[in-house]
């Protein structure tokens, strides 16, 4: 029992840390060799509060997460300042580990290498647990809150993520804090559980577990993760005698995981009433393994070898059997009486919530929130140009894309920018946007410089775009997508959010939800607000962007090539929606697009670019008889056409 | 004694910049860190140790042949087992990281599972190892691994820039899928840039082997070569060897620098690593890195 029960703790304290890895590393996407050294820091900082000051257990444990919050941020911010790249990251961490474990072997008030022997044991199964379940739930609430979205976002696409407005690197900060902290939680219960401390316990290998749990596991998933730990630590206590081979599986699962089935075991799905049945059958197989090992060293000197494996294999498969059929009768059971249950449970909290709302909804913070947005939508100065694009240029090297180009867009008109292939056109979105520094020449928004601003405040500041080839964040839902670009109208606190505080964030969250849902009621696709995005069709992938880009609640939109691959029927829907939205929303937009037929009928002036300049610029009608427009886009024929 | 300092600092910038070089080669054309470079370099240690000491006794020369040989060999089969599948699917570079942290983390326990943590010793080189200077000793190892490691980097440059092969290697680190288009195999270009990578690191190992010892855990110092790669600019030859090379020869002067009563050899790789913070907030391209522009 003593025995199970030490299996038990160690899974929870290692569970604590996997979940924090698997923030950072399978939602946001960053990647860490040594993570092991947050342990050490939340393990030494706990223990020397216990061992020297006296303190009890929980008030020292913060400290060692706050302590390994600080530390990370430390790391964090010169290293994750690189953009889209955590390999610094990565090696930083490991040469923070090497000198954390330097420090403390030179560290003369914790024994320096020989370690701190004799820390109470304050720490057991049931405080262990606790902490582990209050671990989950405050994960989970933070992965489906506000803030969360923003994280799974980067994680699933970073470009993506910075143009509709969400920052980078505090974004990505803030994940390597939540899990810096939880790796901290983790190593103060460490060594309050096996009563010693010591730089070695930290080591490579400790870091390998926990990524070998997020990796195996499945990436997006806290559930994979959490299953993928236990089994590692449960699994080698069965083969005690191949101790030293089980870095090695470790590694090669990495690598085969990482190749093979990247999405892990419950990658990007958390548990439900679907894969219920595959927990238990992986459950069954490890309970299955445990009790045929014990069987076989006990009975394996009295009946001789063959016969013991023969019956432990066979308890094995009845064990995997029995459990996994357990899951499928739980899972039968279960789909007759959670409905009930579920409804139940949430028409009292329903009760409660409405109970305190009228003293604890903090209305007055979000009527603020909504004359925000309001008022920067209004912003649009009649007369004026909502763009003015002066003297704009942009090389590459010796390569010149865009090359001393001027023009405006008024309010309210769709403005085509077209050209042959090659000649600058995304280019200029690019430079718009703020993704590419300008090499010359400035950009104003409403009278307003924003060249030189970064690709967030430009977005922020009310333009959006879509991009040529699609970004959808493409394991989120539909809906997720959208909820998502709406993170600028979220009003509660990140600790509300950890503890989903119903009075904070339920109000917020139902009101992002209709928002969400009309956006994609607006360009039609609510009937599958709970697919996948990836899953969709190409066509209303292109839809699904557009909807995003509104959610900012945009003065100016910017598509890039919104047809291109469409089939008539299909660029003839889209053609529709751009009407449609222009007109609703007395949107500003500018359109490249290929397809001249949607060219011509949507756009009130046209901008001609080839090499980077512009040739021509006028209503569509003045464009199609423009002699320089027909030479770029079809050589020199331009006498016949002219005379046409 | 400033002599010694910056002949060791020397030696131990050249074995670190023939490290940091395999970790820009495979950077510049892959575009991502391949954190499996300091096992390979350990196994090109292993390999020289088995046919030095354990198998045939063969000198050292022949010896240094067969483990860069045997490294490139490695090296080669991990970018086929671990590296290829991802990079056919175009998977992002966390993932070639993690299995490149999976290559490391196998490669490494299965030493200690086999042959066990035992520090060995390869053979000397010269039996007399150490020449007066006037005041300072200096070792003819140092000398000969700093020359050797020049002499290979510069064999190394010239393959680049004056071959085929390399021309289509420079090419790739510009526009690795332009390069495909206009039918350079992908391929075989990337088996080439890993065998050289991993046979300029199984020399690196091999010196190593020599003026320290064998052992599994040795790739940990291919860190530091990173550092130096991250100093000159991830990606840049030129940038690796002079980021190897400066961040040895620092190293050595802090390890004989004493401060107060401290001696601040114990806090030498701490010391490289605040380094590396320090450059990524000051320069985060390194000094002769390039920023590449994310295509939209």
């Amino acid at each position: 029992m003593e025995y199970a029960q030490a299996i038990f703790t160690n899974s929870a304290i290692y569970i604590i840390a996997t979940m924090g890895l698997a923030i950072f590393t399978g939602y946001t996407g960053l990647f860490s060799l040594g993570h092991a050294a947050f342990m050490a820091i939340g393990g030494y900082a706990a223990a020397i509060l216990t061992y020297f000051l006296g303190w009890p257990l929980l008030p020292a444990l913060l400290i060692s997460v706050i302590a390994a919050v600080l530390v990370s941020i430390l790391i964090g911010y010169p290293t994750l300042r690189v953009k889209l790249r955590s390999d610094y990251f990565a090696i930083a961490t490991l040469g923070f580990g090497e000198a954390v474990k330097v420090l403390f072997e030179n560290f003369s008030l914790t024994q320096g290498a020989r370690g701190l022997p004799g820390i109470e044991k304050l720490a057991g199964p049931m405080n262990t647990a606790l902490l582990m379940v209050l671990t989950i739930w405050l994960c989970r609430n933070f992965l489906r809150s506000n803030y969360g979205r923003k994280i799974i976002a980067i994680g699933q696409d970073p470009v993506a993520a910075e143009m509709i407005g969400i920052k980078l690197l505090p974004n990505q900060m803030l994940s390597l804090a939540i899990s810096a902290g939880f790796a901290g939680l983790s190593g103060g219960l460490l060594a309050h559980y096996i009563t010693f401390i010591q730089p070695a316990i930290f080591s490579m290998d400790l870091s390998s577990l926990i990524t070998a749990g997020v990796v195996c596991g499945g990436m997006g998933s806290l559930t994979g993760p959490f299953v993928a730990v236990a089994l590692f630590i449960v699994i080698p206590e069965l083969f005690r005698g191949l101790a030293l081979w089980r870095l090695v599986l470790y590694g090669v699962l990495l690598v085969v995981i990482i190749n093979f089935r990247p999405k892990g075991l419950f990658g990007h799905e958390e548990l439900n009433l679907d894969n219920l049945p595959k927990l238990f059958w992986i459950a069954g197989l490890t309970v299955g393994l445990t009790v045929a090992a014990s069987f076989y060293n006990e009975y394996a000197s009295f009946w001789g070898r063959l016969p013991a494996i023969a019956v432990a294999a066979a308890l094995a498969l009845a064990t995997t059997f029995g459990v996994s059929l357990l899951g499928r009768g739980l899972n039968w059971v279960f789909r007759r009486t959670l409905p009930g249950v579920g409804s139940s449970f949430r028409r009292t909290y329903d009760t409660i919530y409405e109970r305190f709302k009228p003293q604890l909804v903090p209305v007055k913070r979000q009527q603020q929130r909504m004359e925000m947005v309001s008022r920067r939508a209004a912003v649009t100065v009649h007369g004026q140009p909502v763009l003015n694009v002066k003297n704009l240029g942009k090389r590459f090297g010796g390569v010149v894309a865009v090359d001393g180009l001027d023009f405006c867009v008024y309010p309210g008109e769709i403005h085509g920018l077209i050209g042959p292939n090659g000649s600058g056109k995304t280019t200029v979105f690019n430079l718009i946007s703020g993704v590419y520094p300008l090499s010359s020449g400035e950009i104003q928004f409403n009278g307003d410089l924003i060249s030189g601003k970064p690709p967030t405040a430009i977005v922020l500041g009310g333009i959006s775009r879509t991009f040529q080839n699609i970004r959808l964040f493409g394991n989120m839902t539909v809906l997720e997508n959208v909820q998502t670009a709406l993170h600028t109208t979220s009003d509660y606190s990140l600790t509300e959010a950890f503890v989903h505080w119903p009075w904070g964030v339920k109000p917020t969250e139902e009101r992002l939800y209709r928002e969400a849902f009309t956006l994609l009621e607006e360009v039609g696709l609510a009937d599958l607000a709970n697919r996948v995005a990836n899953t969709l069709p190409y066509g209303l992938q292109r839809k699904l962007e557009i909807a995003r880009a509104l959610a900012l609640n945009p003065g100016l939109l910017l598509l890039d090539e919104p047809a291109a691959g469409m089939n008539p029927k299909e660029s003839q829907d889209l053609v529709d929606l751009i009407r449609k939205v222009h007109e609703t929303r007395k949107l500003t937009i500018i359109l490249i697009e290929h397809h001249m037929d949607v060219v011509m009928s949507i756009c009130d002036r046209l901008t001609v670019l080839n090499f980077g300049s512009k040739i021509a610029e006028g209503t569509p009608d003045d464009i199609q008889n423009n002699p320089m427009v027909l030479e770029a886009y079809l050589g020199d024929k331009v006498d016949y056409a002219a005379a046409s | 004694m400033i002599l010694q300092t910056i002949i060791t600092g020397l030696s131990i910038g050249g074995i670190y910049a023939l490290m940091a070089v395999g970790y820009s080669l495979v950077f510049s054309v892959l575009n991502f860190s391949n954190f499996a470079h300091g096992a390979v370099i350990t196994l090109g240690a292993y390999v020289a140790w088995a046919v030095m000491t354990q198998f045939f006794q063969v000198p050292f020369f022949p010896a240094l042949v067969i483990s860069m040989l045997g490294a490139g060999i490695i090296a080669f089969l991990v970018e086929r087992i671990a590296y290829s599948t991802l990079r056919h699917r175009r998977a992002p570079s966390l993932y070639l990281m993690i299995s490149a942290m999976g290559v490391a983390i196998a490669l490494q326990n299965v030493l200690y599972a086999t042959i066990g943590a035992n520090l060995y010793a390869l053979p000397p080189v010269f039996t007399q190892d150490s020449i007066q200077l006037g005041s300072a000793v200096i070792s003819r190892m140092d000398i000969f691994a700093f020359v050797f490691s020049i002499i290979a980097i510069a064999l190394l440059t010239l393959v680049l820039n004056y071959t085929k092969v390399g021309t289509a290697i420079r090419a790739a680190s510009h526009d690795s899928e332009m390069v495909s288009v206009l039918g350079v195999n992908l391929d075989v270009l990337v088996a080439v840039l890993f065998l050289l990578a991993g046979s300029l690191g199984g020399m690196a190992g091999v010196f190593m082997g020599v003026k320290y010892m064998v052992y599994p855990s040795m790739g940990w110092i291919t860190n530091k070569a990173y550092i130096g790669a991250v100093i000159g600019g991830l990606g840049s030859l030129p940038g690796a060897i002079v980021g190897g090379i400066l961040l040895g020869l620092l190293e050595s002067i802090v390890s004989v620098t004493v401060i107060g009563n401290v001696h601040l050899s114990t806090y030498r790789d701490v010391f490289s690593f605040g380094i590396l913070a320090l450059l990524l907030i000051v320069r985060p391209t390194g000094l002769f890195g390039r920023y590449v522009e994310e295509k939209l």
